[in-house]
């Protein structure tokens, strides 16, 4: 696949803030990428590094071929969406979405070119019947439209959308999130789409980036994201993982929590140290629980329970404090019932746990 | 049951509705009272006394046109309207000039709201001190002898003062300028720094350089603010006469300096005159601003 947006070894500080540090990434053609981070990873100035409001302190940005760092944005031909829609209050739904072909430098279209890609990028988005409107009479997720076909209209090769839900209800939220997958495979474009959820990266990206603390934490296809994480800062964001930190022995791992032994087949990867089991892959058996030799567990006190549909998420508080979360998933078994303050054992495979060496 | 309880409990509470409107017309009394007295009385007043009979020494309520004829057709007093309108243009587009980019450093430029304060305080400073010695200030600026002149003589720039500057339309227009720029550049920064950055930035980022941008966001979205400012301006222009008798040696006749005279020499009737003539003129200058961009629309 061609690489559409390079960026080599990209910093950006704010006084002693090192928003990005050493960024290195390259964006391929025709996809779509979802960047995740938490808020203070570094994902908007990224961006904004991108589109060209933002000069980066050192490293270089390639896009289509040529170097754009130090190029105005005007001139760099990537579109962006922002979060708050950004659309201009004055104008009507069609005179924001012509704005660009309107007013960008060079030689002026022909008005009727002009009329036509309108009207085309209307019916892709789905604003038929409110073009004369003011885009301040307009809904929330129309003017999300407004916004996209804004940029698309003017035919960039790269999209980058900055958290482009944020301002809808859930929803509307699942809604766009096909749409936008959809708009993007027929127009055969790059969208880079940051976000904050981690369920909203996975769901969307063909190759999810988590970015943490200014640096790319990981770049791969969601499910490798989700099944191994790179490192255990990756796998604490996609907010499905219990971690513990402790210290690596030969054939166990040393935490606070206890000694889990390890496989001797299990890989170990590097950024920790830290031992990591997913949610849905530990088993709650009555206290003191009896364990096969290549399981390990841990003894914890059921606090309460949370109901989310699909599956049921509880929490059991260990010895020191910390907080273990357990998720069932209702299409496998009953709704668990645990009594409140009562003690269970904690059980899971070794291999389903991953370690960082 | 469930229908009549619930139409019993409505029509209570739309009357205490209605009441309670009623109750708050009454917040309005003083400023209705106020403005009866001492706006709309007066107004009546200076109408009706325009038609009074004006002699030399005396004025009688017999009704005539006659002031109002004298207006039209003397030369001096024509000439005198139209001076003001050349003043208040001319001023008018001096503080446009001057304080627009003024206002759009900022309130666009400057994105730290601290310090847009700061500066916008800045531009109040001069209020500090009397309106007189501000107009004053200007003549030993201006004069012959003054500042300006030794400056330009001094450099080799001119060799005899220019004298023009005093006394003349120029200081006239240069210190009322001076005075009236700050409620140009309020208003217009207050619009400028409304608008959101991302707008900016989205208009950039669909490929617009600076002047598209400034052309076709950011004028018309600050131009309620421009309207607003030139209704003060404008407002308090028409009605000068102090600066112009201070800097411009009685050479320039406002229409504001005749009612100041005519009072003076106890010619009620003819002051009417001009005092309608002016309110007219403001009326239409204001009611013409409002309806080059709905306010209403902003608030």
């Amino acid at each position: 696949m061609t690489t559409v947006l390079q960026l080599t070894n990209v910093s950006k500080s704010y006084g002693p803030l090192k928003a990005l540090d050493g960024v290195n990434l390259a964006i391929p053609g025709d996809s779509y990428v979802s960047l995740l981070g938490p808020s203070g990873s570094g994902k908007t100035i990224l961006l904004r590094v991108i589109a060209g409001f933002e000069e980066p302190d050192q490293g270089t940005v390639t896009f289509d071929g040529r170097r754009i760092d130090g190029t105005p944005a005007h001139r760099r031909g990537i579109g962006f969406v922002f979060q708050n829609f950004a659309l201009f209050p004055h104008l009507s739904v069609t005179k924001n979405i012509s704005f660009g072909l309107e007013n960008r430098e060079g030689p002026p279209l022909d008005p009727r070119t002009v009329r036509d890609k309108v009207a085309a990028v209307i019916d892709l988005v789905g604003l038929k019947g409110l073009e004369d409107r003011g885009v301040t009479q307009i809904s929330g997720g129309q003017r999300q439209r407004v916004a996209l076909a804004r940029t698309l209209v003017t035919e960039p090769r790269l999209v980058l959308l900055d958290e482009p839900f944020g301002a809808l209800d859930a929803n509307l939220r699942m809604r766009m999130r096909t749409e936008l997958r959809a708009i993007r495979e027929r127009l055969g474009v790059t969208f880079l789409h940051v976000t904050g959820s981690e369920t909203e990266a996975l769901a969307m990206g063909d190759t999810v980036i988590v970015l943490d603390r200014g640096r790319i934490g990981q770049m791969d296809e969601p499910d490798t994201v989700y099944n191994r994480p790179a490192s255990p800062a990756v796998a604490k964001f996609l907010n499905c993982y219990n971690l513990f930190e402790g210290s690596l022995a030969s054939d166990a791992f040393v935490s606070p929590a206890g000694r889990f032994p390890l496989s001797a087949s299990a890989t170990r990867r590097p950024g920790g140290p830290a031992y990591a089991v997913r949610y849905d892959r530990i088993e709650v058996r009555p206290a003191p629980a009896e364990t096969a030799p290549d399981e390990v567990a841990i003894e914890g006190t059921f606090v309460t329970s949370e109901y989310t549909g699909a599956s049921v998420l509880s929490f059991f508080s260990l010895a020191d404090g910390r907080v273990v979360e357990v998720e069932d998933h209702l299409s496998h078994r009953a709704p668990p019932t645990y009594a409140p303050q009562q003690r269970y054992g904690l059980v899971w495979k070794r291999d389903a746990a991953l370690v960082f060496a | 049951m469930a229908m009549t309880t619930a139409s019993e409990g409505v029509a209570p509470s739309a009357a205490r509705q209605r009441a309670l409107q009623r109750t708050a017309l009454w917040l309005l009394a003083p400023g209705v009272v106020w403005m009866l007295l001492f706006l709309v009385l007066p107004i009546l007043m200076m109408v009706y006394v325009s038609f009074w009979t004006q002699t030399t020494f005396t004025i009688e309520p017999t009704l005539t046109t006659k002031s109002w004829v004298n207006f039209f057709t003397s030369e001096t007093y024509l000439g005198a309207l139209w001076t003001t309108i050349r003043i208040w243009l001319t001023v008018l587009a001096a503080t446009i000039v001057v304080g627009y980019p003024t206002a759009l450093f900022v309130g666009l430029f400057v994105r730290n709201k601290t310090l847009q304060t700061v500066l916008l305080v800045l531009c109040v400073i001069p209020f500090w001190t009397s309106f007189l010695i501000r107009v004053l200030a200007w003549r030993p600026m201006l004069g012959k002898e003054g500042a300006i002149n030794l400056i330009l003589q001094g450099l080799g720039i001119t060799d005899a003062p220019i004298e023009a500057l005093l006394f003349s339309d120029l200081s006239v227009v240069i210190g009322m300028t001076q005075i009236y720029c700050v409620f140009m550049v309020g208003p217009i920064a207050f619009m400028l720094a409304r608008i959101d950055p991302n707008v900016i930035e989205a208009a950039q980022d669909l490929g617009a350089g600076f002047g598209r941008i400034f052309r076709t966001i950011i004028l018309p979205l600050s131009m309620p603010g421009v309207v607003v400012g030139a209704i003060f301006v404008s407002v308090m222009v028409l009605g000068e006469f102090a600066t112009s008798a201070a800097l411009s040696g009685r050479k320039v006749n406002l229409l504001g300096n005749i009612i100041v005279t005519q009072v003076g020499s106890l010619k009620w009737a003819f002051a009417a005159v001009v005092g309608v003539v002016l309110t007219v003129i403001m009326g239409a200058v204001v009611a013409a601003l409002l309806r080059v961009v709905d306010l209403r629309k902003e608030l």
